[in-house]
């Protein structure tokens, strides 16, 4: 990948410590309760596009189908969509403050652009999938249901990080370097 | 008290649309600082490299929740303002294993992936462009895996309720395996890449320990929290801020309403208390509470979502199982203002209705009074309601349906026009005294290739003409066994736009079992010339406008086939089911017939507390339709001429039309297995 983004000399800052980060990441969570009455959200914006690109391909098939249907002809009206564009602007700014905005494929420096897009691809897939049936991701079901206690966001991010670390070995190429 | 978006019902404004926009900023802002930018940090955590992931989002979680409960100590905020999710083990175990995989593989999650974007990475686009895929892969597997989605559903269960605990020992315990997983993660990081930029940190000392001091100060500050309790956080039962003073007439806190109030409160025709019968049909037909609607468990959600949080919902069965279950359900779904009635129609029976003679214990004067009026107004036949639907026809407004008795002290009023819809052999052997013979079948045929069409105003302007008929007459429609053949006629009438028709209820059977006259001589005609009215019809849809509606939140649509028909276990059509949500009324609910076959509408009062719990308000946009708009045209006209609802559509080609037009959306609620 050519790297056509000028780069200062003093380079990308390190990151925040991560203690202070999640104490920060946090409030903003704590914040979403008080606020909003629900907590953070990244899953479900994505599913409203994936909604929107449905109705693009066939109005009526989608408003026809079981799940997408109820979510009626504009599925972009929903605040998890309008959550989901502030997480991209928020990170934009925090990547610009930081210098730490690169286009590239992150990668092992051994690993083809091929092998680690295919993952991503194929973890995306799944990814939207899975939280679909669960009602959420790493963000609505774990972090936030965590907070709250719900019994089914725990079991939800433990067999995350259970099949997450069963799966690691498999496609640890992509990260050789 | 802070009242949050969600307990205002106001997610869904542009309002929160910006608030969570902005709150977004700060959850981006916050992902990207920790560097959950970078899929390879991300992925670390699976390799033991770099362990942000779990000190990040553990020192998150903690944060909020010890916000959370501190928070609701101070009394700033209730948890009943705050959504929460359902526990469906069965779906967030094989949702979590799967998301695992993706996570692991991918190197991004869906929250991350958008930060990892911001940063200029490729790879978090191509994830992206994944999970829009997954997500609808999903709906398209949907009906398949659909069981899966609700499989050991739980409602909402808190971890600690789950474990026995109580919230506050649940909450320390949480918060020391948190601290403990933080000293791991930088002991993990020490021993696979040589370096730890924490362990043993005065940091990472100072920040465990103010976390466990924290999460002690609960054991101060909320006491109540520290006994073991059965979900205390009840989306359960308070009431928002707006229902306080309405609510407040329940006993505070409980879920119950003794039969006793209830009784009340129904004969003060409270208007907003909506008893709900969830009984099968049978049985609510054989024998109900006055004032009930019945509302199979099914359709409950459905049916009930106008009234959600408005007011107050009391369910009812034989026993308790049934409504609790309903209730259960009904409040994961976001309802707060659902209540049971306590022990169901056997305890209303034993404490309301049981004559005072049967009662062993002494009773007060007042008590048996008490018991008495409830006695009168509870037992008092449905039916006998029936009169009092017509008004005397004088000045102001004419009413749609008459009595026989009004009918019958107006026979021989000029500009007075009777139109029988019975089949000919029927009228030809006794009539009602003038009448006139109309085949309902004659004013309708294919239109535009679609079949049983109401026909265009310039034909039906041509059959009255032949009847004689003029504008300005006033038109009585008496129908057979069907009272539906008198409001298919209302609509050809309406369409050009002659309003001034009635409908007379109960029919031909009920004229002639009062004993009535009745003669078989052909009345006297003499052909006039109608006038083909082309602009009245404003009512009549075609499947164009129902397909806008169905995006349109505000419309209701109303299938008044059969429910076998509506959920698709039958079929006469090219295709089974119903309309993606259209609300099945079939039109046989809105009318009774007795043992003389006497068809009549149902009392006002039942058909208004059955169709507001269906329509939010009288103006409303409704559309109502049937097979072939036959049926439909009842439910059109008790909507419109009998209980005032002013946005009322027909949409005529009905289920004929919509399942032979294959681009149509069709829900078969049959052919998936069920909800």
């Amino acid at each position: 990948m050519n790297n056509t983004i000028h780069i200062p000399p003093d380079g990308p800052k390190p990151y925040a410590n991560p203690y202070l980060a999640g104490i920060l990441l946090g409030l903003v969570l704590l914040a979403s309760f008080v606020i909003l009455g629900a907590g953070l959200g990244a899953s479900g914006g994505i599913a409203r596009m994936g909604a929107s690109v449905s109705m693009c391909v066939s109005a009526p098939h989608t408003l026809g189908s079981e799940y997408f249907g109820k979510w009626g002809a504009k599925p972009l009206n929903y605040y998890l969509v309008f959550m989901f564009v502030g997480t991209f602007i928020g990170a934009l700014f925090s990547a610009l403050l930081a210098n730490r905005m690169r286009i590239q494929v992150e990668r092992g420096a051994a690993a083809s652009v091929k092998r680690r897009l295919g993952y991503a691809l194929m973890g995306g897939l799944l990814a939207g999938f899975a939280s679909r049936l669960a009602q959420g991701c790493t963000s609505g079901q774990a972090l936030s249901g965590g907070a709250l206690l719900l019994s089914g966001s725990i079991v939800f991010m433990l067999c995350l990080f259970v099949s997450g670390y069963a799966t690691a070995w498999f496609v640890r190429r992509q990260w050789y370097d | 008290m802070i009242n949050t978006l969600y307990s205002l019902d106001t997610l869904g404004t542009p309002m929160a649309f910006f608030l969570a926009l902005l709150i977004g900023i700060g959850f981006g802002f916050a992902l990207e600082r920790a560097g959950f930018s970078s899929s390879r940090r991300l992925a670390g955590v699976f390799y033991f490299t770099d362990m942000a992931v779990v000190k990040v989002m553990f020192s998150a979680l903690i944060t909020a929740m010890l916000g959370l409960s501190y928070l609701t100590a101070f009394g700033w905020i209730h948890m009943d303002k705050i959504f929460f999710m359902p526990t469906i083990y069965g779906a967030q175990i094989v949702g979590g294993l799967l998301f695992g995989v993706g996570f692991a593989m991918g190197g991004w999650c869906p929250g991350t992936a958008a930060a990892g974007l911001a940063a200029g990475r490729i790879d978090a686009l191509v994830f992206l462009v994944g999970t829009i895929g997954g997500s609808i892969l999903f709906n398209e597997l949907f009906p398949i895996i659909g069981g899966l989605y609700r499989a050991g559903d739980q409602g909402v269960q808190l971890v600690y309720d789950t474990l026995g605990m109580s919230r506050n020992a649940f909450i320390l315990v949480f918060t020391c395996v948190a601290v403990t997983a933080f000293w791991l993660a930088e002991w993990a990081e020490k021993t696979r890449m040589g370096r730890s930029a924490y362990l043993g940190s005065p940091f990472l000392k100072a920040f465990s320990l103010a976390l466990v001091a924290v999460a002690l100060g609960l054991f101060v500050l909320s006491p109540a929290s520290t006994a073991v309790t059965r979900a205390p956080t009840g989306l359960a039962t308070a009431p928002s801020a707006d229902e306080k003073i309405l609510m407040a007439k329940v006993q505070e806190g409980r879920d119950h309403i003794m039969p006793e109030e209830l009784a009340d409160r129904l004969m003060a025709g409270e208007s907003d208390l909506m008893l709900v019968d969830v009984r099968p049909p049978a049985e609510f037909n054989t024998y109900r509470i006055r004032g009930a609607v019945n509302v199979p468990l099914t359709q409950l959600a459905e049916t009930l979502q106008p009234r959600k949080n408005k007011g107050v919902i009391v369910l009812y069965s034989n026993g308790m199982t049934h409504p609790a279950q309903a209730r259960d359900s009904l409040q994961r779904q976001g309802f707060v203002n659902v209540y049971l009635l306590t022990d169901g129609l056997q305890g209303f029976r034993d404490i309301c209705l049981k004559p005072v003679s049967l009662r062993p214990e002494p009773m007060s004067a007042a008590a048996v009074a008490r018991i008495n009026a409830w006695r009168t107004f509870f037992t008092a036949d449905d039916v006998s309601t029936l009169v009092g639907l017509a008004t005397p026809l004088a000045s102001g407004p004419k009413p749609h349906v008459v009595e026989t008795d009004w009918l019958a002290g107006r026979l021989d009023a000029p500009g007075l026009k009777i139109i029988d819809l019975r089949p000919q052999p029927e009228y030809n052997s006794a009539h009602i005294p003038g009448s006139l013979s109309l085949n309902v079948e004659s004013l309708r045929g294919n239109v535009g290739g679609v079949p049983s069409m109401l026909l265009p105003a310039t034909m039906l302007a041509a059959q009255f003409s032949l009847l004689g008929l003029n504008p300005s007459d006033t038109i009585v429609l008496v129908s057979g066994d069907k009272l539906h053949d008198s409001t298919l006629a209302g609509m050809a009438f309406e369409r050009l736009g002659h309003l001034n028709f009635a409908v007379l209820n109960g029919g031909y059977a009920k004229w002639i079992h009062e004993g009535r006259p009745a003669d078989s001589a052909l009345p006297a005609v003499a052909a006039s010339k109608y006038p083909a009215s082309q602009d009245a019809d404003r009512f009549t849809v075609d499947f164009g406008t129902v397909v806008t509606a169905l995006g349109k939140p505000g419309t209701v649509i109303i299938d008044v086939r059969p429910t076998d028909f509506y959920v698709g276990q039958k079929s006469d059509e090219a295709r089974a089911g119903h309309i993606p949500g259209a609300q099945n009324r079939p039109f046989t609910e809105d009318v009774v017939t007795s043992s003389n076959k006497v068809v009549a509408l149902k009392p006002r009062d039942a058909l208004s507390a059955a169709y507001a719990l269906m329509i939010p308000s009288k103006d409303t946009e409704i559309i109502v339709h049937c097979r072939t708009g036959h049926q439909a045209s009842q439910t059109y006209f008790v909507l419109k001429h009998l209980l005032g609802y002013s946005n009322v559509r027909w949409y005529d080609a009905g289920w004929t039309e919509w399942a032979a037009r294959r681009e149509l959306p069709v829900v078969n609620v049959a052919q998936v297995g069920g909800r």
